[in-house]
């Protein structure tokens, strides 16, 4: 486990990978990574996140900068680190002929794992993640599903601090999308995770903190909450139940309100769009007195859009707008 | 009140992940398709060439020197060999990289312990597969041409000649991984050092016979399996394999650990 409350688990500072002097893949990326830290790392196609993820773990060599994991400078033959680590890659490719048992056997002994240790976990581990049937097939006849769960148990075998999952639910069924993302809030209690991945739906719901890459170069990195916080859309969407009257009433009122930009009442489902500068708690308690006087009946609130998502786009065609001024990088980006 | 879990303290064997890797690739190389082109090819090759002599022995009656018969077979089977055995040796790293590496050297294994894995059970397969083939040819030749075999073929000559055969193939094995670990691409690996040993070969038949050529050594099998060798010569011939095999295995290790993969 880690060391001390305080030692970072990952650090970069000027991260920067230039493929043979022909593209810049990653620019300049300075993050760190606190423990219990889960960060999605969100990019479009070609923003550097996999470079960047292979950077952290050594199997690249960074052409500028330095990452750090656990206080320590990542080399390539940082094996010592790389066992404090669990990775899945994009698509993980497996050698042929194995099965599970003997894939976690190897994967095991690559961490040095003793076999009075590594033999009851890979046990527990193929159970864990429902792969007892299948145990001794080869692994070549898996569904995507299958090798997916493989690759988790992979990840785990050692035991690691840090998991770099890179797409975890790439290519899964909704069900097994599902299992995944309940696995990674379950481990998210007890280890530190990095999880690429351009599901935006998947990181609101798993992560709680971002990093945004976009053509090699850090756009943000923070909270979720500040990620969310950087755009104030001020937009409802409120189910409510109660006489149509009462509802007609209170929309009447609401729309009388200075702050309210937008009320627009849909059967029963009413959408309120307040003033992009209005304090929203204050309005909001207005709206909600208006309601409690006219008897109407609150089922659900809710924030209009996936919000993650407007921030992520926001950001990144604000970055896309700032043409040279992206010199200029404190001033203005995040 | 639940009680603690006792906490372990896990000792980590350093050298397991070489053994694994060491373990794998041979289990792997033996699997493939190349290994068993080889083997096969070789196998059917020494088999046909053996026939064949034996019937112009027996129904021809053309009588020629069990050295000299199993001196070509012996040549034979290193030009043959040579080709596949590039590939089997520059695809050690190079086609896992991008792909099956990842999932290795994301792990705990360093690099050099990887490099050297990968070098030690590709040097293995080939030089003990080698070995077993030769000495299986040898015998057989021993016990086909056994009237002649008697006075002319020779123990030490043949074991001789296995070392020695076996020490060159060790060095271009050596140098076939460090290549393929090096370069971008195997088909690129397999094309360059192809270039570089057929073409050095071929240049080094131009020189004066003053100098040794793989040619005119590979000519001189069938006096060493007769027996008629130099002893000094067979250890210039291993020490100067061991060099390069260490010069191959160092300029691996420095240069594997610095590349991407």
């Amino acid at each position: 486990m880690a060391d001390g409350a305080t030692e970072l688990i990952v650090e970069t500072q000027h991260l920067t990978k230039i493929y043979g002097n022909r593209q810049i893949a990653l620019n300049d990326v300075s993050l760190t990574i606190e423990p219990g830290s889960v960060l999605g790392l969100l990019g479009p196609n070609g923003a550097g996140k996999t470079t960047f993820l292979r950077l952290v773990l050594g199997l690249h060599r960074p052409t500028a900068g330095w990452a750090k994991a656990f206080g320590r400078t990542m080399t390539p033959n940082s094996a010592d680190l790389r066992r404090r680590i669990g990775y899945i890659p994009t698509n993980p490719q497996f050698p042929r002929g194995m099965t599970p048992i003997t894939y976690l056997d190897y994967i095991a002994r690559l961490f040095g794992l003793p076999a009075d240790v590594r033999k009851p976990r890979l046990a527990t581990l193929i159970r864990a993640v429902d792969l007892l049937p299948h145990s001794g097939d080869p692994i070549a006849h898996f569904t995507p599903g299958m090798t997916a769960r493989l690759a988790v148990a992979a990840s785990l075998i050692n035991e690691p601090d840090l998991l770099i999952w890179d797409e975890p639910t790439h290519g899964l069924d909704i069900e097994a999308r599902r299992s995944m993302l309940e696995l990674i809030k379950t481990l998210a209690a007890e280890k530190t995770l990095i999880l690429s991945s351009h599901n935006l739906t998947d990181v609101d719901e798993v992560c709680n903190h971002a990093a945004v890459l976009n053509k090699g170069q850090l756009i943000f990195h923070g909270s979720l909450q500040d990620l969310k916080g950087r755009i104030k859309k001020n937009h409802y969407e409120l189910d409510l139940d109660g006489e149509q009257k009462a509802i007609t009433r209170a929309v009447a009122a609401l729309r009388a309100l200075p702050d309210v930009k937008q009320v627009v009442l849909r059967q029963r489902r009413l959408d309120v769009k307040l003033g992009d500068d209005s304090p929203n708690t204050a309005l909001l308690a207005q709206l909600f007195g208006i309601l409690n006087d006219q008897k109407v009946t609150v089922i659900s609130v809710r924030t209009v859009g996936v919000q993650t998502e407007q921030a992520y786009l926001e950001l990144v065609e604000k970055e896309e707008s700032r043409g040279f001024a992206r010199l200029y990088r404190d001033a203005e980006a995040a | 009140m639940e009680a603690q879990p006792p906490v372990v303290t896990v000792r980590f064997n350093k050298f397991l992940p070489y053994w694994a890797v060491l373990r794998t690739d041979l289990r792997q190389t033996v699997r493939g398709w190349v290994y068993r082109l080889w083997v096969l090819m070789t196998a059917v090759a020494a088999g046909g060439f053996l026939v064949y002599r034996v019937g112009l022995h027996r129904e021809a009656g053309l009588v020629q020197s069990a050295a000299a018969q199993c001196g070509d077979l012996f040549r034979l089977l290193v030009v043959g060999s040579m080709a596949l055995v590039v590939v089997l040796a520059v695809s050690a790293v190079g086609a896992e990289r991008g792909t099956v590496a990842d999932s290795v050297l994301s792990r705990g294994i360093s690099r050099h312990q990887y490099f050297l894995a990968k070098l030690h059970a590709r040097l293995a397969a080939v030089v003990c597969t080698f070995a077993g083939l030769a000495t299986l040819v040898l015998l057989a030749g021993y016990f086909l041409f056994r009237a002649d075999a008697e006075t002319d073929l020779s123990v030490a000559g043949g074991l001789v000649a296995v070392v020695g055969v076996c020490a060159v193939l060790a060095a271009v094995v050596s140098w076939g991984v460090t290549v393929g670990a090096l370069t971008n691409g195997t088909v690129l690996g397999i094309t360059v050092f192809w270039l570089v040993l057929y073409g050095a070969g071929f240049l080094l038949t131009l020189v004066p016979e003053s100098y040794p050529s793989p040619d005119r050594e590979l000519a001189r099998l069938r006096f060493v399996l007769a027996g008629q060798y130099n002893p000094g010569l067979l250890w210039d011939v291993v020490i100067g394999s061991g060099v390069l095999c260490g010069l191959a295995a160092a300029v691996g290790l420095v240069g594997f650990a610095r590349r991407d993969v």
